[in-house]
């Protein structure tokens, strides 16, 4: 046992100097290059793209990161599938939703689009996810059934998603203004992004990590879970409603990053094998340094241009759970 | 024999299922301090009032565990008082056995979960008597079908609750470990605790001290397992393709060959 | 009792979100600085060109990736497109103005970040004109040189227009803005070039400035001239019942190269080139009106 638990001791401690290393790259990398951190003491500008820029930007790839890597634990541990990611609630589409109808009904006056729309989508997008997984709720009539619940949360994404394509047809001006904003992008994080994605991860991690026997419980069956005396139900409302925090949360400040919710758990699981609170937790670091590397990728690669993050995560990500099961075939493990 | 005194008390059970009446209205009684062996023909509803009893599902009618109403139980005290072993349905193959085990003690901690030493030696013991000792930091996923299932087993031993019961409990487990299993269930009753099995081997049942024989959702026979007329009713109940027969002062079900169609 | 929580967490957050983002957001809308702005960011091709219409090129400091003429212009770094504005060069650059669209992503950032950021979009020649004059109003160019820039380029479309033959009349044109299909309707600027050219437009005003027509309308329109850029072209082409079109059959198809096609769907200065191109192919492609077959 004592083994086992300095082994995840380890591991996290890696993964956190890491990242520190990361942040510190974060930090010197972009389109200016070193220059700017060299130049940060006594060049205005530079001090600003150091401190208001870089620093945001790469603290806020990683809370957004750290987000949804454990909103993707939370909903593996809750639909007990290793393919389930945190969107499957609906509350992607929940947020392209948010986010349309933002747009079309505050698109009249200029300053209200200009004032409204950019501070509103934040918010609109953020409660639009939460609604969608109400939704999903009322629809599953409570939690009781995951399949119920999966099934669900799939229509409502499939039917919200429709909607906002139905509103920029509708609205063809809002097009490009959702397409900016729902792209997947850790370039427009500044602090006021950083702290409200604090606010959120702190808690969630705590409630995460504190709830975590329930998911242990719960994946040793439902009726031991109930035998145990755990209160599945209320249980499985606390980690929905944590997952669609977090979600919401990501998706309203960096737009719709895929991948990073399903791969963040699955390369925890091949480097240690935990309980479900400390694979939320670990989730969460190492999809924040999954989505950090990938946006220090993505500002460095082509400097001074920048590639889309969500290709980078998708590469770093998917190509190291491909090297992973091409080596578990080659060992003729299972995976 | 002495009064023995009721463990679970149920009377006019009814379970749905799907919209299908799966138990018509059982009454049964299952003696304390005694191990109670349900058996029946596939379908019976066997598990169904096994899981019924544990209070795992909806159910019309009335139980009673140690004279009190089942529903009456807040969560945690029914999870103290009655450990449930199911047919398994792990999902996760990364919790060690130590861990899987521990979860067994869950009806005995706080939110925060911190192992308590009453925990830490429950969980030995429990180790102990499955012969899983050596092995609690594998994963389970590392474990043979026979392994997982005595680690299943020491977790619901784990418990220490006075009424046990168990779904198929023999599972994949090799004949050397049924004899253990048996031991168990002995060693638990000699402690004055209470357990009924639901197990499709006729053969092990019979070593139990009471049988509930079920079928088509009713009880067909209730009683002690030395009795003839639990034997007769065994028999009928599959179609008298075995036979009981007693060899060394032990009860064994021997089938029925010799009777033609 | 779940449901009211959760409900009260998100209005709550919604709230926070919005708070934070006022709070530490600062934005300036100063359309009035004590000196003219010397170093202008540029993030869309026709706000730069209107710039270099006013005579302020030289104080062009850094555009987007699609902003390509004037030729002066060519050795200024790219920062980016619409979508995807690189915020840290441009911050870099020390602008003290930035034009772009109001619904291009990052204006509230670069606003946060302390910039003076001024978006402007014009759909319309009204658009236009408003644009040219609050561009040199903030670069500190002259009322009267805008003026007479806008004036200019009136001029010059309706000689344009003028100079049109009257077998251009009531020619129905439809001219296609992007592959989906996105069109120009009468309310765009392109619809109002082609009506002071004499030619009218199947997308009425009613269906919004550039509509996002179903093929079937097209069809059923039965546009006598078709104008599309010339990558767009094979598109057109696989589209079910287009190959039937009259205009197609008989060749009523302008394509225009890429460089052609920036200048007719930027709405700047260069109006009046598209005006041009545009006049050559309704006097190319218009001959005497045939009746519809039936």
């Amino acid at each position: 046992m004592s083994l086992n638990k300095s082994n995840n001791w380890s591991i996290a401690l890696v993964m956190l100097l890491s990242i520190a290393l990361c942040i510190g790259i974060g930090l010197s990398v972009g389109s200016s290059g070193l220059e700017s951190l060299q130049n940060a003491w006594h060049d205005e500008v530079a001090w600003q793209i150091i401190w208001d820029i870089r620093l945001p930007r790469t603290l806020g790839a990683l809370a957004a990161g750290a987000l949804l890597g454990l909103a993707g634990a939370l909903a593996q541990g809750l639909f007990r599938n290793p393919l389930a990611d945190p969107y499957l609630l609906g509350s992607a589409s929940g947020a392209t939703l948010g986010v349309a109808l933002a747009l079309a009904f505050f698109g009249g006056n200029q300053l209200a689009t200009e004032v409204l729309v950019r501070v509103g989508l934040t918010g609109a997008a953020f409660v639009g996810a939460l609604l969608a997984v109400v939704l999903t709720l009322v629809l599953a009539k409570g939690v009781q059934h995951t399949m119920r619940l999966l099934l669900a949360g799939v229509i409502v994404g499939v039917v919200m998603g429709a909607m906002a394509s139905l509103i920029s047809l509708m609205r063809p001006d809002i097009l490009q203004n959702m397409q900016g904003f729902l792209l997947g992008s850790t370039a427009f994080i500044g602090w006021s992004a950083c702290i409200v994605m604090a606010c959120f991860l702190i808690p969630c991690l705590c409630f995460a990590w504190f709830f975590g026997f329930a998911m242990d419980a719960l994946s040793l069956g439902e009726s031991t879970a109930v035998s145990l005396g755990v209160p599945l139900r209320a249980m499985r409302m606390v980690i929905v409603l944590l997952v669609a925090l977090a979600t919401g949360t990501a998706v309203a400040q960096t737009g719709l990053i895929a991948f990073v919710g399903l791969a963040a758990p699955h390369l925890v699981r091949s480097i240690a094998s935990v309980k479900s609170g400390s694979l939320a937790l670990l989730s969460a670091l190492m999809g924040g340094l999954l989505l950090l590397l990938a946006d220090i990728l993505a500002r460095s690669l082509i400097a001074p241009q920048e590639l889309p993050v969500g290709v980078l995560t998708a590469v770093l990500g998917g190509g190291y759970l491909l090297w992973l099961m091409y080596r578990n075939q080659n060992q003729g493990a299972l995976g | 024999m002495s009064e023995t005194s009721i463990a679970i008390q149920s009377s006019n059970i009814l379970v749905s299922l799907n919209g299908q009446e799966v138990l018509h209205g059982i009454d049964l009684q299952i003696r304390a301090g005694l191990w109670t062996s349900i058996v029946g023909p596939n379908g019976s509803g066997k598990s169904t009032l096994l899981k019924a009893l544990a209070g795992l599902l909806e159910f019309h009618g009335e139980v009673l565990v140690f004279d009190a109403p089942l529903n009456s139980f807040k969560a945690k005290v029914r999870a103290q008082q009655i450990s449930w072993l199911g047919q398994n349905e792990v999902t996760s193959d990364d919790l060690n056995v130590w861990d899987v085990v521990m979860l067994g003690r869950l009806p005995y901690q706080d939110w925060m979960a911190v192992p308590s030493s009453q925990d830490i030696q429950a969980v030995e013991t429990a180790l102990q008597a499955t012969q899983s000792w050596d092995w609690r930091q594998r994963r389970l996923g590392q474990l043979s079908a026979g392994e997982k299932q005595r680690v299943l087993l020491a977790r619901a031993i784990a418990v220490q609750a006075p009424l046990t019961l168990m779904d198929e409990p023999l599972t994949n487990l090799d004949p050397p470990h049924q004899v253990n299993w048996l031991e168990q269930v002995r060693c638990l009753t000699s402690q004055g605790k209470t357990v009924v099995s639901v197990l499709h081997e006729v053969g092990m049942a019979l070593h139990a001290d009471d049988m509930v024989v079920i079928q088509a959702g009713r009880i067909v026979h209730q009683g002690a397992c030395s009795e003839p007329t639990t034997h007769r009713a065994i028999e009928a109940v599959f179609d008298n393709r075995i036979a009981i027969q007693s060899i060394h002062s032990h009860w064994i079900a021997v089938p029925n060959l010799l009777r033609s169609r | 009792m779940h449901k009211t929580l959760e409900n009260f967490i998100a209005h709550l957050s919604g709230i926070l979100c919005l708070s934070f983002a006022f709070w530490f957001s600062s934005t300036s809308y100063a359309t009035e600085t004590t000196k003219p702005p010397q170093r202008i960011v540029s993030l869309l091709p026709s706000l730069t060109e209107t710039v270099c219409a006013l005579g302020a090129c030289n104080r062009l400091v850094g555009v987007d990736r699609y902003s390509n003429w004037p030729e002066s212009i060519a050795h200024l770094p790219r920062m980016g497109g619409g979508i995807d504005p690189n915020i840290e060069s441009i911050v870099a650059l020390k602008p003290d103005l930035v034009l772009m669209a109001g619904s291009a992503r990052g204006v509230e950032r670069l606003r946060a970040l302390g910039l003076t950021v001024l978006t402007l979009e014009p759909k319309n020649y009204a658009d236009v004109q408003n644009a040219l004059g609050v561009v040199a109003k903030v670069i500190g160019v002259s009322s009267k040189e805008s003026d007479r820039v806008w004036r200019d380029m009136n001029a010059q479309v309706e000689e344009i227009s003028k100079s049109m033959p009257q077998q251009v009349n009531a020619q129905r044109v439809y001219f296609e803005v992007s592959p989906v299909p996105f069109g120009a309707s009468e309310s765009s600027f392109i619809g109002e070039t082609l009506q002071r050219l004499g030619a009218k437009n199947i997308l009425p005003a009613a269906m919004g400035v550039f509509p996002q027509v179903s093929p079937e309308f097209v069809v059923r329109a039965r546009p006598d001239i078709i104008m599309v850029g010339d990558s767009n072209l094979a598109d057109m082409q696989a589209r079910p019942g287009w190959m039937n079109l009259q205009a197609m059959r008989t060749g009523r198809v302008c394509t225009f190269k890429p460089n052609e096609s920036d200048i007719l769907v930027r709405p700047g200065p260069r109006m009046v080139e598209a005006a041009r191109l545009m006049s050559k192919c309704l006097i190319d492609k218009s001959a005497p009106k045939v009746k519809p077959n039936p």
